[in-house]
This record gives C-alpha cells, sequence and structure tokens, in this order.
C-alpha cells in the first residue's frame, strides 16, 4: 500500500515542478522487515521511494548502513533511517542537508522543500545574514529536533537547511526527537523545536534569523565556547 | 518509545493555493462581524479562530446588554449565531490556531497549524486575552519540562506524572492528547468552573488518569535543571505540591494577542495595536479592531460595530472605490 495518498502525490509532484537542478537522495537504512533495528527503516525508504518517482529531476540511491561504512562516514551519517540530500547533475554539490528518522506529519512538507531547496539553492537569507555567515572561522554543525505533530518545527529546520545552502561552513540536521531517545537525553530535549549548535549552543523554539545567528556567531569565539562546554559538563 | 510517531504525509506546510480576499485572524465579535460584512460584499473570506469559547465573549457565562437580544444567553451562543449569520452570507470559518504571518509580502501569508493561507488583505481580531505574567519558574524551564504545546512535545512525557493549567477547549483538547502519553494528567482549572463546551467536560472527566482541580491557581514550577513539580493554590485546601516533570500552560490574562505577530507592526506601549479611523495598521491592507486595541471600551457591541467599520473600509479599496458604499438592499 502507498504512503501517499492521491491528492498529496499529485501536490507533491506540482511542487516539484519548481526543480531547477537535479537532486540526488542517498538514503541510509538497514535491518528492514521487522528488525528493531531501525524501526521506521522500512517506512522511510518507500517514503523516499514514493517521492523520488514524482519528478524526473529527483534520484534515490539506497545504502546500507552497516555495509557501507566508508559512503555513511563521508556524508556524516552516524544513525538511520538518514536521508542526505544532495545536489546533482553536471556539478554535483553536499550543502550538507540532512534528515535523520522519518519526515512525517508536518516534516513531510520539510523534506519536500528541502528538495527544492538544494535544487534552486534560494536561501533567501538577509544580507546581514550572509555578511555573518562569511565571517565563520570554523564548522557549524546545527541540529534541530523535532517530533513530526510539531507545527513551528518545519520552520527552525529549514531555517537551518538555508543557512547550510548559503555557506559551506554549515551542516544541518532534522533528527526526528523520538527516534533517538539517546540524543534526546544527551542534549535534554525535552520540548521541541530545539536546536543545538556544535553540541553546546541550544535554543528553544522557532526563532527569527536574527536571533539565531546572533546564537550561532558565538562560535567564532572560542573562549565563550569553551565557558558553554564546562557549563554543560556540570549539568 | 516509537511506536506513537503519526504517520500522516499530507503536504500541509507547503505553499498556499486559494488565494482568499480578507483573511480574519480571530473569530470574536470583532471578527465574526467583520466577516459578515465581507461577505455579504462579496469578497471571499476566510475567519481563522482558536475556539468558540477562546475568547472573551466566548468565555462569558451571560450577556445581557448586547441590543436586539434580550434573552438571557451566554457569550458562546451569541457569537455562535454571529459565525451562523456570517456564514450564511458566504464566510468560512476555520479551528485553528494562527502561528505567525508575513504580513509585508504580496499577497500576505497566515500561518496555522493545519497550513498556510494568503489573502490580499489581513484582519486582526484576536482580542485581549493574553497572558501579561509569567508564573515564577516558567521561564527558566522553557524546553526543560515547560510547554505550550502538547501536540508537540507530548510523547517526551510518557509514563510521567504532568500538569496542565487552564480552563478553555483549548486546553482540554491537549490535555485529551496527553492522556495517551502521561500516566497522569493533573488538570489545573484556575476558576471554580470549566469554560468549554459540555462534551469537551464530559470527555476530560471521563478519563481514568486526569485528575481535575477546579480553583486552581499554579503559583510555581519547580526545578532546577528539569521540571521537578508545581506549588498549587487550591481554594479549598491551600497550597499543596505535585510532583510533576511537564508542565503545559494555556492561562489567559488581560493583555492584546499579538505575539504571532513577530514585531511587524508596531505597538504601543501597553502592547495594543494602533490604527486610523478606518482600521488601517501601518501596513498597507492589515487592519486591527476589536479589544486588541484597547483604546476604546471594552464591550462586544463596540467590537462588532468596529468589525463593521473595518469591513466597509476593506471593501472600498478592494473594489477601488473613493468613497465607503452601504448596499441597503442585499
Ligand atoms: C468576563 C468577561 C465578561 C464580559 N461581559 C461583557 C458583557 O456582559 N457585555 C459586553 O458587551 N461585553 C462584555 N465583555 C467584553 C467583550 O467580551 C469583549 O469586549 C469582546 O468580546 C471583544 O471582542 P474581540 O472580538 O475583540 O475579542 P474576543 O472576544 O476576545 O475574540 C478574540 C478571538 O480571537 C481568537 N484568537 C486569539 N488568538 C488567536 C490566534 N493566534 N489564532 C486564532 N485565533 C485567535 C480567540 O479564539 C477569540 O475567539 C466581557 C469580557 C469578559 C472577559
Amino acid at each position: 500500500m502507498s504512503l501517499l495518498d492521491d491528492r498529496t502525490r499529485q501536490e507533491v509532484q506540482k511542487a516539484l515542478t519548481a526543480m531547477t537542478e537535479p537532486v540526488k537522495l542517498v538514503l541510509f537504512t538497514q535491518g528492514e522487515f521487522g528488525s528493531l533495528e531501525c524501526e521506521y527503516c522500512r517506512e522511510t525508504r518507500q517514503l523516499a521511494e514514493e517521492v523520488a518517482a514524482l519528478s524526473d529531476k529527483l534520484t534515490l540511491e539506497v545504502r546500507y548502513f552497516s555495509k557501507d561504512i566508508e559512503a555513511a562516514q563521508a556524508l556524516g551519517v552516524d544513525k538511520i533511517p538518514a536521508i542526505a540530500v544532495l545536489r546533482d547533475g553536471k556539478a554535483p554539490h553536499d550543502f550538507g542537508v540532512r534528515l535523520f528518522g522519518i519526515p512525517s506529519g508536518y516534516e513531510f512538507g520539510t523534506f519536500v522543500q528541502s528538495i527544492l531547496l538544494v535544487s534552486h539553492a534560494k536561501h533567501d537569507l538577509s544580507p546581514h545574514t550572509l555578511e555573518q555567515l562569511a565571517q565563520l572561522k570554523q564548522p557549524v554543525h546545527i541540529q534541530v529536533f523535532v517530533t513530526p505533530t510539531c507545527p513551528y518545527c518545519p520552520r527552525a529546520v529549514l531555517l537551518a537547511f538555508r543557512l547550510a545552502v548559503a555557506s559551506p561552513l554549515v551542516r544541518a540536521d532534522m533528527v526526528e526527537a523520538i527516534e533517538f531517545p539517546h540524543l534526546s537525553s544527551r542534549y535534554q530535549v525535552h520540548g521541541v523545536p530545539r536546536t543545538v549548535i556544535n553540541e553546546v549552543i541550544h535554543i528553544e523554539g522557532a526563532v527569527p534569523e536574527g536571533l539565531l545567528m546572533e546564537e550561532l556567531m558565538q562560535v567564532n569565539d572560542e573562549a565563550q565556547m569553551q565557558r558553554l562546554r564546562e557549563l554543560h559538563r556540570s549539568t | 518509545m516509537a511506536d506513537s510517531l503519526e504517520l500522516a504525509f499530507a503536504l500541509n506546510n507547503a505553499a498556499p493555493e486559494q488565494i482568499w480576499d480578507v483573511i480574519v485572524v480571530g473569530g470574536g465579535p470583532a471578527g465574526a462581524t467583520a466577516a459578515l460584512y465581507l461577505a455579504r460584499a462579496d469578497l471571499k473570506t476566510l475567519v481563522i479562530d482558536r475556539g468558540l469559547t477562546a475568547g472573551a465573549l466566548g468565555l462569558t457565562g451571560r450577556i445581557a446588554n448586547y441590543p436586539g437580544v434580550p434573552e438571557e444567553i451566554s457569550g458562546a451562543e451569541l457569537l455562535y449565531r454571529m459565525r451562523q449569520q456570517a456564514e450564511r452570507f458566504g464566510a468560512t470559518f476555520l479551528q485553528d490556531k494562527v502561528q505567525s504571518v508575513d504580513l509585508e509580502s504580496d499577497p500576505k501569508l497566515v500561518f496555522a497549524n493545519t497550513g498556510t493561507y494568503s489573502a490580499r488583505v489581513a484582519v486582526i481580531a484576536t482580542g485581549s486575552m493574553g497572558r501579561s505574567q509569567r508564573v515564577k519558574g516558567e521561564d527558566e524551564l522553557l524546553g526543560r519540562g515547560v510547554s505550550y504545546c502538547a501536540t508537540c512535545d507530548g510523547a517526551f512525557f510518557r509514563g510521567q506524572e504532568v500538569a496542565v493549567a487552564g480552563n478553555t477547549d483549548e486546553a482540554i483538547e491537549e490535555a485529551l492528547f496527553l492522556t495517551r502519553f502521561a500516566s497522569r494528567v493533573h488538570f489545573l482549572c484556575p476558576t471554580p468552573q470549566l469554560k468549554a463546551p459540555e462534551h469537551l467536560v464530559h470527555e476530560l472527566t471521563a478519563q481514568p488518569n486526569v485528575k481535575l482541580y477546579l480553583g486552581a491557581t499554579l503559583r510555581e514550577i519547580l526545578g532546577t535543571d528539569q521540571v521537578t513539580g508545581v506549588r498549587v493554590n487550591l481554594r479549598s485546601e491551600g497550597e499543596i505540591v505535585l510532583p510533576v516533570s511537564g508542565v503545559f500552560v494555556y492561562l489567559q490574562g488581560g493583555r492584546p494577542i499579538t505575539d504571532f505577530l513577530g514585531g511587524q507592526l508596531p505597538l504601543s506601549e501597553t502592547g495594543c495595536l494602533q490604527v486610523d479611523a478606518e482600521f488601517r495598521t501601518a501596513l498597507p491592507g492589515v487592519y486591527a479592531v476589536g479589544d486588541v486595541l484597547c483604546n476604546h471600551i471594552k464591550q462586544a457591541v463596540v467590537a462588532a460595530a468596529e468589525g463593521a467599520s473595518a469591513a466597509m473600509s476593506i471593501e472600498k479599496v478592494l473594489r477601488r472605490r473613493k468613497q465607503i458604499a452601504v448596499d441597503w438592499s442585499k
């Protein structure tokens, strides 16, 4: 049985006509068909297959997490199910856009938007944000924790994805909090969206671009990052 | 743990297809009356409202001074009649909460839980039942057990005890959602009675894992890194402490509701929206009416009148008329 109903399939198909450059989804899975190791791997794979079939500019590559270790490492995939959304075609490029866990509920829209974003790379960020991003001195890893039933979450995830598209130093992950309880517990996630930047900068809620950037730019201040690391160790 | 995931795949937050002439945010007497006049002028009108009893009129027990309604009826009944009248002229009502807006774009975008809606004109009619004061501990423990969205965060509290503070339909619906996860839901109703339709109250009290406390004031949220409990004042018994790890807050107050505007419109010092004589805000195509303006008498009939005035000036603009035209004939 298909996961997408006819109406949704039509809507997605129509939305994907806005793709300019081809996109490749690299899906990492394993232990399908009932294994406990990856509860939503089968559904995530089916979902990716159904979406990939809706545009000839979109392809899907399925990889096995335990076998394709090098590929997983190269794409920074350390948990599954995972989808890396990559620019394909004549000038392939990895902007660092990742989805961990099944993009269901409100995150299904985020998934579709992430494909469009990687395809046309129109990030629509303010000139001030771009100036700030140009000043970054080190890599930035943004993890946005979400649940499928959270209406505020897509905005937080898409902002992180837009930053990733705009800056080669930024990588952004959507992380479905319920499927990765060890991470929720490591980062003390009890409410979503929660954005974690370079492990120690924590932001509650879907905040506006300016506010997120203010927090994010702390990564350039090593003394401040050290203080935050110590603070997190003590709690 | 993951068995709670909702596997729905509707594209509910993609770009909107239909463009409404007018979207009214808030369906109290101000918003419902604006919709009545707009729809009657053949403008495609959508009203997005959180719930019949979520606003000032909807939660008023008895209303005796609304002209033409001499019998004793509840505020919710009066509002229901206003909405029905607007629907009869073609207005559409949607029960949903507006989370944010983009009022500078053309068309204007309204982001709600069920999707994104767009319109040529926006009317803000959200009233002034917003909270002014936070409970002690609330800000410090936000995201560490304090939440305003049970549907977002309920799954983090599987098998744990939680508290819900509020008395409206919204609070009850969120509490019902939490009963799927929490071992016990302590429902703290600040008033002696719940202010919600009977069937919802029954549904809540019929849940085996809900404990209802009437006349319960949430005084403090306890905990350092994480919520460990709440201090509650009970009208009947005095103060008690409940050991909970989550607190979901849906309390109301007396402040204009403008948080969803994200600073796109200027506010007065007291947090009210500002308009000119035709109820226009500083942004073209954006109007505001009713208690959210707070520079007038807070009465249902006044709010309704403002809705009517704004609707007529909107019609003038959308139909490119020089003057407001009153159509007596329809
Ligand atoms: C206890 C009490 C008793 C009163 N008694 C009387 C009386 O006897 N006679 C009288 O004339 N007046 C009375 N009033 C005043 C009267 O109720 C208000 O002046 C009037 O309701 C204001 O109308 P409004 O449409 O501006 O706001 P409201 O009636 O508050 O309606 C606002 C609407 O906006 C909705 N809303 C808010 N935020 C959002 C959002 N983000 N998304 C979607 N929807 C949203 C709410 O659900 C609500 O339905 C009383 C008020 C109170 C509080």
